[in-house]
């Protein structure tokens, strides 16, 4: 059997597209991460929840797309706020990273996730629902047809990169929230509103897990259990790319992506969600800190 | 308080004074008062509460052993029932493909599950917090996808036919057979557990809990200490999958490995409050009933139980045990304080 470049080339181009998605939830969780030295359990959550809104907007509301996809990230992200709000306010006072706190965070998130399952199941059901968006014919190129949805993400998720990027370094508000990662007592007394920037941090990221959640459900189908898995891959993509890196979660996240779809066409398609576990913990292993990271915090 | 006093000072004198005799007698007390318990459960209720019995004692070794790392030692583990499954299946292979009697067997898949612990352990040396927790979580799922997609480890059938144990004739078959395994196995769990906690090698897990860097200062070798930690609650979670493995339907499938476990075994250790056995024994004899008779409210079961382990995180962070331990450090303080000290073990 000789080899065939064009079916690799093939796997690359989808791995890239859905290393894409990893890439923008592996972004939520790192802001998270450098704005409140906490890592967010309940974000493959969010992500499945944006999902749910993106489908309810688009099948049931009836707007278009673009406009449901919007929607979507704005109602996940509010949904984030109100749970930032109610329960995580007490934790994150108390302080993140790795203290006794931090575990509480841990266990925190964990049960959250639980809970956001459950609810989404009660509300939806546990069946797969397709997700119909009609794009129009697929594009060519050789003997590869790629479908417009993917082609759609792709730009969707560097458009939000993008304007991620130019607002974390070009707005006043962004500065706000970089100083508030930096350093929360020292922000607080330079007059920045600490909390409400807490709560921005956490909007923010559900709204980028929600546009994901959006983007890939014309692809897959949307269902209850989505968000474990992808909260998996977007953690191993972030872990690779560097925790709190935010331009290394995207690489981490189109690097998670290629490697799975690569194992799975040579390797063994049902194993297919493990190689990300296994790049995840190969690169703890190895190199804890990352591509991009900062360096990890290992105490003695 | 006096009430609780009232009830638990005669308790305590009591095991005070069982202890002067031998440090083994309270715990042999103990076990002589629970071995006949499958003949009071089947008789006022019936066969299904011995079951239940047994459910628990499997769940309170899970728990001691999740409380040696993560209470003990402080390091943040998510993945431990991939160790469960992993001791599970291993020991279910070997008594299945080899014909090996479950005394073989057993230890087998306990030894299979600490080395596993120590694959799981390794990152914690390099490691931290939330780090770590992704790497154990990123393990324990693996171990569990594994499983289902593998046929040799019984991919969606599970495994059927595990052998039951016995020993010399008498044979483990039925659910009241089998719990005098299981609770001596428990009896044994939480007594070593004891006494890793009053040992060297504890109060080194402590040492490295409270602040790793002074640990290291005072001549503790921290990533040994935080590995042994790693593989001897993997001994454990390797002990409570075999014994789960060849209880008497024989029967064991990917679905009881899920992350659902992983939480109702969260939950159990956070109710008990983390780093406190007793609490964490009566974490596991809680969560499971609660479990079990809520079975039929089904779909809503995690809504329950996540939603109990954000309150308790949020409310009680130190669970029943903070509850406990106040309890008895007050005892001890008005003991003090009267110039007497009674009460407080």
């Amino acid at each position: 059997m000789d080899f065939d470049f064009s079916s690799l080339f093939a796997f690359i181009l989808f791995g890239l597209t859905i290393g894409v998605v990893y890439g923008i939830v592996a972004l939520g969780i790192s802001l998270i991460y450098s704005g409140l030295d906490i890592v967010h359990f309940a974000h493959g959550e969010i992500y499945m929840f944006g999902a749910f809104f993106g489908l309810v907007f688009s099948e049931q509301v009836g707007v278009p797309y673009p406009l449901a996809l919007l929607s979507a990230m704005i109602c996940a992200g509010v949904l984030g706020i109100v749970i930032e709000r109610v329960f995580y306010r007490r934790l994150t006072r108390a302080g993140g990273g790795y203290t006794v706190a931090g575990m509480g965070m841990i266990i925190c998130g964990f049960g959250m996730s639980v809970v956001l399952q459950n609810i989404a199941f009660l509300i939806w059901g546990a069946d797969a629902e397709p997700f119909h968006v009609d794009l129009g014919e697929p594009y060519q190129f050789g003997d590869i047809s790629l479908p417009k949805s993917y082609a759609l993400t792709a730009v969707m998720a560097l458009f939000l990169m993008a304007a991620l990027h130019f607002f974390l370094v070009r707005t006043k508000l962004g500065l706000a929230v970089r100083a508030v990662a930096h350093n929360k007592d020292i922000a607080f007394l330079m007059g920045i509103n600490v909390p409400l920037m807490i709560s921005l941090i956490f909007g923010l990221a559900c709204a980028l897990a929600a546009a994901a959640g959006t983007l890939i459900g014309p692809m897959q189908s949307v269902q209850v259990e989505m968000g474990y898995l992808m909260l998996m891959k977007a953690f191993a993509a972030a872990v690779v790319g560097g925790f709190g890196s935010l331009p290394g979660a995207i690489v981490g996240g189109l690097l998670v992506g290629i490697f799975e779809n690569l194992g799975a066409a040579y390797i063994s398609p049902s194993h297919k969600d493990i190689y990300a576990f296994l790049l995840l913990i190969l690169v703890l292993m190895i190199k804890p800190s990352g591509l991009f990271g900062v360096e990890a915090r290992v105490k003695a | 308080m006096t009430v609780a006093t009232a009830i638990v000072r005669p308790f305590t004198q009591a095991v005070g004074k069982l202890s002067a005799v031998h440090r083994l007698a309270p715990w042999l007390l103990v076990y002589l008062l629970l071995l006949p318990l499958p003949y009071v459960l089947s008789g006022l209720f019936n066969d299904y509460y011995v079951y239940l019995a047994n459910r628990i004692c499997i769940f309170i070794l899970l728990t001691v052993g999740l409380n040696i790392v993560k209470g003990f030692c402080g390091q943040v583990t998510i993945g431990h029932v991939g160790l469960y499954a992993i001791g599970a299946v291993s020991s279910a292979l070997v008594s299945l493909h080899l014909g090996a009697p479950f005394w073989v067997s057993f230890p087998i898949g306990v030894l299979v599950a600490g080395v596993a612990g120590i694959i799981v352990g390794l990152p914690s040396v390099r490691l931290e917090g939330a780090y770590l927790a992704l790497a154990t979580l990123g393990l324990g799922e693996s171990v569990r996808i594994m499983i289902a997609v593998t046929p040799l480890f019984g991919s969606s059938t599970g495994l059927i036919g595990i052998p039951t144990p016995e020993i010399g004739g008498f044979v483990f078959d039925s659910f009241e057979r089998y719990y005098y395994l299981l609770i001596t196995a428990t009896m044994i769990g939480i007594y070593l557990s004891f006494s890793i906690l009053r040992s060297a090698t504890g109060r080194a897990f402590m040492a490295i809990r409270e602040d790793t860097i002074a640990a290291s200062v005072h001549g503790i070798n921290v990533p040994q200490y935080k590995l042994l930690a790693f593989v001897i609650s993997a001994l454990y979670a390797g002990a409570a999958g075999a014994l789960f493995a060849h209880m008497p339907p024989g029967y064991i499938h990917h679905n009881n490995f899920t992350i659902i476990e992983m939480v109702t075994l969260l939950l159990m250790v956070v109710l008990g409050g983390i780093g406190h056995i007793w609490g964490g024994v009566i974490g596991a004899i809680i969560v499971t009933i609660i479990y079990d008779q809520t079975l039929e409210f089904y779909f809503y079961q995690p809504l329950l139980f996540g939603l109990s382990m954000v309150i308790l995180v949020m409310f009680m962070p130190r669970g029943i045990g903070g509850v406990i331990d106040r309890y008895f450090v007050t005892r001890r303080f008005i003991g003090a304080r009267e110039g007497k000290t009674d009460g407080a073990p």
